[in-house]
């Protein structure tokens, strides 16, 4: 039984493994770091698995552990972006004003995202994601009006990080 | 163009530059130890269970206490050692049912709130033993004034020579003062573990707070 619950488990995570990739590309600055958290949305993934009913589809399920994780449970200090690197990031923003380019004005955006607190990161994230309101709010634990509204602010906040 | 609309379009093509993690990674993950912040609360809590009990025992035994006990202190001891292990026992148990409760498949907020309760507890036991500390102190220096004879004979010289007072106050300000000193040890020392393990959840716990003004 043990088994076959393993073998469900690691097949269903092996096919969606994107979605704790990208949460780690928005929580995470390195490599390391990268596959650190990972590993813990993994390991938290697996310890929530028996929970899942399949009530829901196994990746809405990935997004809320994956989430959680990052947020809240997930303790390495190491992952977090360092003065000296928001240092440059801002250093960069003042010394190259905006950039038509699209590769650079993408590359300005994944920085002002990374200054973002780990809240808006998560709005952010589950935006790029497609999600509606409502699957922001439940994930979250807000009310759809506030999550709305909080979107709001991070959209202006980022407007502001890229045009100081 | 909206700024996050021209990062979704990107963030849709990120898919291809991911590694791939096989089907065998993924089996090793599983088998490999969380680290996550649950489980140091937990550790950690353990810890201060065993040592307010390590506490009590060493207490127990030290000569100090054994000259104590020849004194008669059942009346105060007795209450005292049954409330302990009674309030010992309940916390622990509110302790487990807490931690049972805390799930990774809740929202953020109510995760955030059950891992906040579950540290609550201990922290309220943390909190009792304090008091407890303060109040056996007081109870068990009543009992030293009343019958401990080396004490009575020294607070009769000292009366005889008008300085019972100053013999009393002096006693109770070195019981404080040390009393004052160990609490502010393990207060600082909770202040410092609690404060690195939770600082990033209390900020957003904080901040989801503030979405809901």
């Amino acid at each position: 039984m043990d088994k076959e619950l393993e073998h469900s488990f690691v097949e269903q995570l092996e096919q969606h493994q994107n979605i704790v990739h990208k949460v780690c590309r928005l929580y995470t600055n390195n490599q390391e770091a990268h596959n650190d958290l990972f590993q813990e949305i993994t390991i938290q993934l697996w310890k929530a698995f028996p929970k899942f009913r399949g009530d829901s589809k196994f990746s809405t399920w990935m997004y809320r552990v994956g989430l959680n994780t990052a947020i809240t449970l997930y303790r390495k200090s190491k992952r977090r972006i360092n003065t000296s690197e928001i240092e440059t990031v801002q250093f960069k923003l003042k010394a190259e004003p905006y950039d038509d380019t699209e590769e650079q004005q993408l590359k300005l955006l994944y920085q002002a995202v990374h200054q973002l607190n780990d809240i808006e990161k998560a709005l952010v994230f589950l935006y790029l994601e497609d999600k509606d309101y409502r699957e922001i709010s439940e994930t979250l634990g807000i009310s759809e009006v506030n999550a709305r509204v909080k979107m709001n602010r991070v959209k202006t906040k980022l407007k502001t990080i890229l045009n100081p | 163009m909206d700024e996050l609309e021209l990062l979704k379009k990107d963030w849709k093509k990120e898919d291809a530059n991911f590694p791939k993690v096989s089907y065998n990674e993924i089996y090793k993950m599983i088998l490999k130890k969380s680290s996550s912040i649950v489980k140091w609360i937990f550790v950690i809590s353990l810890l201060e269970f065993v040592f307010w009990t390590l506490i009590a025992f060493t207490f127990k035994d030290s000569k100090g206490m054994k000259d104590f006990n020849e004194l008669d202190t059942n009346y105060i001891m007795i209450p005292l050692t049954i409330i302990g292990y009674a309030v010992l026992a309940y916390f622990f148990y509110l302790f487990f049912k807490n931690y049972r409760t805390i799930s990774a498949t809740d929202n953020a907020k109510v995760l955030m709130e059950n891992i906040l309760k579950t540290r609550r507890t201990v922290k309220n036991y943390v909190a009792f033993n304090l008091i407890f500390l303060v109040i056996g102190s007081v109870a068990g220096l009543y009992i030293q004034f009343d019958q401990n004879p080396q004490i009575v004979s020294m607070a009769h010289k000292a009366a005889a020579d008008g300085n019972l007072f100053v013999f009393y106050a002096r006693i109770i300000l070195i019981t404080s003062v040390f009393l004052v000193g160990a609490i502010a040890i393990l207060l600082f020392f909770y202040w410092l573990i609690y404060g690195i393990l939770l600082k990033r959840l209390n900020r957003n716990y904080k901040e989801l707070k503030k979405l809901e003004v």
